[in-house]
């Protein structure tokens, strides 16, 4: 069986999109992926962070288990899955920064005939993140692996279908 | 037949806040004449310092065993467990169709040291599952203490894994001794985690291993001044 990389980047301020791109990331293993989750760390004034409910102690947290993603880990990677909010800002500074890592490994041509692919937290009707996210990965030549939509009733099982999904796409691409 | 693992041949790597050594090959350190021993496949002496651990990642298809020597440990993983343990303690995650987890030194101010055993499943795909066994020190005081085994054991409460072998933990004082049977066609690895110890009249220091091929028993006897601890592995 192919080998496949699935890396999975997210940002997340309470650990909703965060337990989300988990999932994602569980279904690519389950699908036989070697995988590399990686964290967004927003840079933010921190009167700002002590506003939310619980967003100090999950950055102190996920900055103990996660690192920023680096050029090596889009060299490696077979799969882009970005996990955002739905109501995430794309214009903001750590999208931004990741999206300008994306343009340079494609640049580089890194990311040619590889899949790329989202999972939104709080999606629905307000998904205003979705349309960015696909639009941002569609300019970088990456193939999109929709979310299938309907397909499960609970988000966190949707998740790990779509990460199984992913990886089976990104092994059939590289078979080409 | 025994075949020594000095402690000093193992791979080692000191990341500042991991200091670390691999029996056989693993992450960075590759030697294709040490990839396992039979179905026992990583056996890592591991130093976290406080504080930190090993970010959320992934596994499958393998049993993952770990055995705390100094200090305590944060496990979290996508099957919802989340535990903090310490000595005396076997923690055995069956990593099957896939596990993520993360594993952190719970003390701020402490290190923890702890062995990390892989062992091949007999079998993949099985659901992912998690157990963690504490038990009383003195069951492992010159005698060997049942850890995990492919069996059903009698009288004896262990983590299950899905592979025909045995793990167990002993600790010896000086001179004291004890023999093990091992059946006929079975292997036996001893990892010895501190202290000396003589195995079938071979000594062994702390962070060396040794396979048993084609020996019918292992006899254990504690070595030094001070106290000897160690694991024997029970292999197909």
């Amino acid at each position: 069986m192919q080998d496949v990389n699935v890396l999975v980047t997210f940002w997340s301020r309470t650990g909703r999109t965060e337990k989300l791109a988990l999932a994602a990331a569980l279904g690519a293993v389950q699908a036989r992926a070697n995988i590399r989750l990686r964290w967004l760390r927003e840079d933010v004034d921190e009167r700002l962070v002590g506003e939310v409910p619980g967003w100090s102690e999950n950055r102190e947290r996920m900055s103990g288990e996660y690192v920023a993603p680096r050029e090596a880990d889009l060299a490696w990677a077979d799969a882009v899955i970005v996990g955002a909010p739905a109501r995430a800002e794309l214009a903001g500074p750590e999208f931004q920064a990741y999206f300008e890592l994306l343009r340079g490994a494609h640049g580089k041509g890194q990311l040619h005939s590889r899949a790329g692919a989202a999972v939104i937290s709080g999606a629905g009707a307000n998904d205003c993140a979705l349309p960015g996210v696909y639009e941002a990965l569609a300019r970088l030549d990456l193939i999109l692996v929709p979310a299938h939509y309907g397909s499960e009733a609970d988000a966190l099982q949707a998740a790990r279908a779509h990460g199984r999904r992913v990886t089976e796409v990104a092994r059939a691409l590289k078979a080409l | 037949m025994i075949t020594i693992r000095r402690s000093e041949e193992r791979g080692h790597f000191d990341h500042g806040w991991l200091n670390t050594y691999h029996t056989f090959s693993f992450a960075g350190y590759s030697d294709p004449a040490h990839m396992g021993f039979r179905a026992l496949r990583v056996l890592n002496d591991d130093r976290v310092a406080a504080g930190r651990g090993f970010g959320a990642h992934a596994h499958r298809d393998m049993e993952i065993l770990t055995y705390v020597l100094d200090g305590s440990l944060t496990h979290k993983d996508s099957m919802g467990e989340q535990h903090t343990f310490g000595v005396n303690t076997i923690q055995v995650m069956s990593a099957g169709t896939g596990v993520i987890h993360s594993e952190f030194n719970a003390s701020a101010s402490e290190p923890v040291r702890f062995l990390q055993i892989w062992i091949v499943p007999g079998v993949n795909d099985v659901e992912p599952s998690y157990q963690q066994i504490p038990f009383d020190a003195r069951e492992k005081c010159g005698k060997l203490r049942l850890l995990a085994s492919g069996k059903a054991a009698d009288g004896v409460r262990a983590a299950a894994i899905h592979q025909d072998a045995a793990v167990y933990a002993g600790m010896l004082r000086p001179a004291e001794t004890l023999t093990q049977a091992i059946a006929p066609g079975r292997y036996g690895w001893v990892q010895v985690a501190r202290g000396s110890v003589a195995v079938n009249g071979e000594v062994l220091a702390e962070g060396d291993g040794a396979a048993l091929s084609e020996e019918r028993e292992v006899s254990l006897s504690g070595q030094g001044a001070g106290d000897a601890e160690f694991l024997f592995f029970d292999l197909s």
